[in-house]
C-alpha cells in the first residue's frame, strides 16, 4: 500500500511545484500597463461620422486615423496621407502612407479613403455631413494616391480632413457587417484596437502592435463614464483613474493638496457669448445700448467669479489655434461702467428707465447660470433693470434658442471644431441660422463672408475675415465674454499636457 | 388560479397601450430633439434634413400610427443618439446591472428593517425601540445623493475599502446598495413594528404564551406574519420603483443601469429609448404587483384567487 502512495505524493508535490512556479513567472512577467480615463459621458457608438461631440471623438480618435493629424501644438502633420498638393482650384492630390494595416490585418488602401469621405460628404442623415458636403468626389489614382475634388474652391480642406468626422474607416468591414455591426465592433488603423464596450460603463481598448507609428506604450486604454463631478474627483484621488476630464474648479486646491495628482488647465475653443435681439422696438435695438451692455461687464471679474480664474476674457469669438481668428480681440476687457452709463443716457435711458431680459441655459456649460447671474448684477450696477430666466438646456433650446424666440439677450457657448475663423462667423449673415434671433442684417458683412468662403488666397482671406470680425465687434449682434479653460485632473504618474482640440490622444501620453 | 393569471396578463395589454400613448404624446409635446442633438450653430438645412430622416416632420397622428404598427411587430424604432443600434438591445443590456442593484438594495433593506422592526416591536417604548426608530428615521431623512457621496468619501476614498464607482464585481455593489437600501429600510421597519404590535397585544397571543408556546414561534408565526401583508405590498412597490431605475444613485456611482439611460434619453428627447424604457418599467410594475397579489395568498390563508 505504501509503495503505491509514495509515487502519488511525489506526483502531487511535483504538480504543486509546477503550479507555484507558473504563478511566480506570471506575477513577475510585468503587470499590464493600463491607462484609465474618466469622462462625463459615454460614447454613443463607434460611427465617427455620426456623433458630433468632442468628448466622444476624444475616445474614438485612438481607434481611427485621419489623412492629416494635428499635433499637440495644433500644427497639421502627415498621418494616413504622407503628402498633399493643391493641383488646381477644385482638386487636391493626397499621397497615402504605405504599409498601413487595419486592426484585422487587411491593408489600408485608397478605396477606404474614397469610401469614408464620400459617405460623410453625401449622406445627408449623418451628423457630420454639414462639414464635409464641400467634398464632391474622391478619385482613386492608384492604391496609394487619391484626388479630392471639391464642389467649390475650399480654403479649409486641410482643416476638414484633420478634424472629427474625417476618420477613415475600412470599406471591406462595413460592406461585410454594415454600420449596425461596425458601430458596436469597430476596426481602425489607430494605435489602439477595440476590446469591449459596456454602455454607460466603459470602453476598453488594447494596444495595436502593428500600428504605423509603432506600438503604443500602454497595453490597455480604458475610458470610463462617470457623470457625477464628486465621484470623478474621488476616482482620481484614489488612483483608480489616471485622467479625469471636466474637473470642477472648486476641487482644484483640495486635489493639488492631496498629493500624487495635479489639475492642469488648457484653453478650449469654446467661448461664452451673448446674442442680442436687435429688432426695432426691443430694448436692445439701439447699438449704443448694446455697447453699454458690453462695457458694463467686467470680464476679468466674471472669469474670476464663475470659473475661478480658469478662462480668458475676449471681445470676439477667437481663441489660440484657430486659423484667421484676429487675436487682437483675445485677452481683452473693455470694462468701463461710466462710459456705459453715458451711452445709455445718449440713447435716452436714465438709471432705471431700461429693462433688459436675460435668458440662458443652466447646466449645459460650466458656470452658465452663474454667468448670467453675474451679468445681471453688473447691468444693475449701471442702472439697467433686468429679468433673468435660466432654463434647463432642452427647455432653453426648444422655447428660446432653437425657437428663435430671444427677447433681448441670450447666453450661449460656441466652440470651433473646424479651427477656422470663417466658421466662427458663418451663422451671422442675413440668411444665416442666427438671423431670426439677432434680426441683424449687414450686406457688407455678408459680402465679405461670401468672398472669403471660397477664397484660396489665404492672405486676402485673412483680411476679409478680420474686417468681418471688426464689423461684428462694432455693431454687436453678439458679444463674446470669455474663453473657457478645460480643467483636467492628471495623475503624477503620467506625463501629459491636454491638447487644444480636447482629444485624449493616448499615444502621446507617457508613464513617468 | 390559471384563469386568474390569464386575466391579469390580458389586463396588462390595454394598460400598456395607454401608457405608451401618453408617453408618446408627452414626448412630442416636450420639444424638438433635433435641435437638442445638433450643435448650437447648426444650419437650418441641417435641422430640416435631420428632422426628415427621423420622420419627425410628419403629423403626430401619422407618427403615432407608424410607431404602433412597428411596435406590434416588435420594432421599437430608432434611437437618435445610438444610431444603427437596436433599441431593445440597448435597454435590455441594462437589465443585469439594474437587477443587481435592485436585488442588493432590497437585501440591505430587508436585513436592516426586519431585525430592527422586530426589536422595536418586542421592546416597545424602551431603549431599543427608540434607538431603532431613530436610526430608521435618519436613513429616511438623509437624501440619497448625500448619503452616496458621504459613503464614497469615507469608504471609497479615505479607507479605500470599496471601489468609488462603476460596476466591477460584488465589492462595487456594496456602497450603492447601502445608499438605496438605507432609505427603504426606514419605511419597512415601521411597517414591521406596527404590524407586529397590532397582533402582539391581542388576547390570543397572551393565551399562546400562557399555553407555553415558544416565544419565537409566537413572534414569527403570529406577529410577523400579520405584518407581512403590508410589508410585502410596500416591498413590491419599491421593487417596481427600483427596476424603473434608481436614477440618483446610479448617477452618483456611475452605475450602468436603466435609470441613467432613461435620464439621458429624456434630456435629449431620444424618444425611442424613453418609450422602450417606459414599456419595460410598466411591464415590471405590473408583474411586481401581480407577484405581490399572489404572495398574499401564501401569507394569508383567507385570501384565495379564483
Amino acid at each position: 500500500m505504501s509503495e503505491v502512495r509514495q509515487p502519488q505524493r511525489r506526483t502531487v508535490l511535483q504538480r504543486l511545484a509546477v503550479v507555484l512556479l507558473g504563478l511566480v513567472l506570471v506575477a513577475s512577467a510585468g503587470a499590464q500597463r493600463t491607462l484609465t480615463v474618466a469622462q462625463t459621458v459615454d460614447i454613443p457608438g463607434f460611427d465617427p461620422h455620426n456623433h458630433g461631440l468632442t468628448a466622444v471623438e476624444a475616445v474614438i480618435t485612438n481607434v481611427f486615423d485621419y489623412l492629416l493629424f494635428r499635433d499637440a501644438n495644433g500644427d497639421i502633420q502627415p498621418a494616413l496621407a504622407t503628402g498633399y498638393e493643391q493641383v488646381d482650384d477644385l482638386t487636391w492630390r493626397f499621397t497615402l502612407r504605405e504599409d498601413v494595416v487595419w486592426h484585422d490585418g487587411e491593408p489600408f488602401t485608397a478605396e477606404d479613403v474614397k469610401f469614408s469621405l464620400e459617405r460623410v460628404a453625401r449622406d445627408e442623415s449623418l451628423f457630420e455631413h454639414d462639414s464635409f458636403q464641400q467634398i464632391a468626389e474622391v478619385e482613386i489614382v492608384n492604391d496609394h494616391e487619391v484626388l479630392i475634388h471639391t464642389s467649390g474652391p475650399d480654403p479649409v480642406l486641410l482643416n476638414r480632413v484633420s478634424r472629427k468626422g474625417a476618420d477613415i474607416v475600412p470599406a471591406h468591414v462595413i460592406e461585410a457587417v454594415g454600420w449596425e455591426g461596425f458601430s458596436v465592433n469597430p476596426v481602425g488603423t489607430g494605435p489602439f484596437r477595440f476590446v469591449e464596450w459596456v454602455r454607460d460603463d466603459r470602453v476598453v481598448l488594447e494596444a495595436f502592435p502593428d500600428h504605423w507609428r509603432g506600438a503604443p506604450v500602454w497595453d490597455r486604454l480604458v475610458f470610463r463614464a462617470v457623470p457625477e463631478d464628486a465621484t470623478r474627483v474621488g476616482e482620481l484621488l484614489t488612483g483608480n483613474v489616471d485622467i479625469a476630464v471636466n474637473y470642477p474648479s472648486q476641487d482644484v486646491d483640495r486635489t493639488r493638496a492631496a498629493g500624487g495628482v495635479d489639475v492642469v488647465s488648457q484653453p478650449t475653443t469654446r467661448i461664452m457669448m451673448l446674442l442680442f435681439n436687435t429688432a426695432d422696438g426691443k430694448a436692445t435695438a439701439d447699438p449704443r445700448v448694446r455697447e453699454a451692455v458690453e462695457l458694463a461687464i467686467d470680464k476679468d471679474l466674471l472669469v474670476e467669479v464663475v470659473a475661478d480664474g480658469f478662462g480668458v476674457p475676449v471681445e470676439a469669438r477667437v481663441s489660440p489655434g484657430v486659423d484667421m481668428a484676429p487675436m487682437k480681440y483675445y485677452n481683452r476687457n473693455a470694462y468701463d461702467p461710466e462710459r456705459a452709463v453715458e451711452l445709455l443716457a445718449e440713447a435716452g435711458y436714465g438709471p432705471g428707465d431700461l429693462t433688459i431680459a436675460l435668458q440662458g441655459p443652466a447646466g449645459r456649460y460650466p458656470g452658465d447660470a452663474d454667468t448670467l447671474a453675474v451679468v445681471q448684477v453688473m447691468l444693475n450696477e449701471v442702472g439697467v433693470n433686468t429679468t433673468l430666466e435660466s432654463l434647463e438646456w432642452s427647455a432653453y433650446n426648444s422655447r428660446i434658442w432653437g425657437a428663435d424666440n430671444v427677447e433681448n439677450i441670450a447666453l450661449i457657448g460656441l466652440a470651433n471644431s473646424l479651427f477656422d475663423g470663417w466658421f466662427a462667423l458663418r451663422a451671422l449673415p442675413c440668411d444665416g441660422s442666427y438671423a431670426k434671433r439677432t434680426n441683424w442684417c449687414n450686406p457688407e458683412f455678408d459680402q465679405l463672408l461670401t468672398d472669403a468662403e471660397f477664397n484660396l488666397d489665404l492672405d486676402e482671406r485673412a483680411r476679409q475675415i478680420e474686417t468681418a470680425f471688426d464689423i461684428v465687434a462694432q455693431e454687436r449682434p453678439m458679444i463674446a465674454l470669455f474663453q473657457i479653460d478645460a480643467l483636467v485632473g492628471v495623475s503624477n504618474d503620467i506625463e501629459w499636457q491636454p491638447r487644444p482640440d480636447e482629444m485624449i490622444w493616448a499615444f502621446d501620453i507617457q508613464p513617468k | 388560479m390559471l384563469a386568474y393569471l390569464a386575466r391579469r396578463a390580458l389586463q396588462m395589454l390595454p394598460i400598456l397601450l395607454g401608457v405608451v400613448t401618453i408617453i408618446f404624446v408627452l414626448l412630442r409635446l416636450s420639444g424638438d430633439p433635433v435641435r437638442l442633438y445638433l450643435p448650437e450653430d447648426a444650419s437650418e438645412q441641417q435641422v430640416a434634413q435631420m428632422r426628415a430622416s427621423l420622420g419627425l416632420d410628419r403629423p403626430i397622428h401619422v407618427q403615432y400610427g407608424i410607431y404602433i404598427a412597428r411596435l406590434v411587430k416588435g420594432d421599437l424604432g430608432e434611437s437618435i443618439r445610438y444610431r444603427n443600434q437596436d433599441v431593445a438591445d440597448i435597454v435590455l443590456e441594462r437589465l443585469p446591472a439594474t437587477l443587481e442593484l435592485a436585488g442588493a438594495s432590497l437585501l440591505v433593506a430587508i436585513l436592516i428593517s426586519l431585525p430592527l422592526g422586530i426589536l422595536a416591536a418586542l421592546n416597545r417604548n424602551r431603549l431599543p425601540d427608540l434607538l431603532s426608530s431613530a436610526v430608521a428615521m435618519l436613513g429616511r431623512a438623509m437624501p440619497n445623493f448625500w448619503v452616496g457621496i458621504m459613503l464614497i468619501l469615507f469608504f471609497g476614498i479615505r479607507l479605500e475599502w470599496f471601489p468609488v464607482s462603476g460596476r466591477s464585481g460584488v465589492a462595487s455593489l456594496v456602497l450603492p446598495a447601502v445608499t438605496l437600501g438605507a432609505s427603504m429600510a426606514a419605511l419597512l421597519m415601521r411597517l414591521v413594528r406596527s404590524g407586529m404590535l397590532e397582533v402582539l397585544s391581542q388576547d390570543y397571543v397572551r393565551t399562546a404564551k400562557a399555553k407555553g408556546l415558544p416565544w419565537r414561534t409566537v413572534v414569527v408565526k403570529h406577529g410577523l406574519r400579520n405584518a407581512l401583508i403590508a410589508y410585502v405590498t410596500v416591498l413590491g412597490l419599491e421593487i417596481a420603483g427600483l427596476m424603473a431605475g434608481a436614477v440618483i444613485t446610479e448617477q452618483v456611482f456611475a452605475w450602468p443601469g436603466i435609470g441613467r439611460l432613461a435620464i439621458q434619453a429624456i434630456n435629449s428627447l431620444d424618444m425611442a429609448i424613453v418609450q422602450a424604457v417606459v414599456i419595460l418599467a410598466s411591464v415590471v410594475v405590473m408583474v411586481a404587483n401581480l407577484a405581490v397579489d399572489l404572495t398574499y395568498a401564501l401569507i394569508d390563508p383567507r385570501i384565495r384567487y379564483a
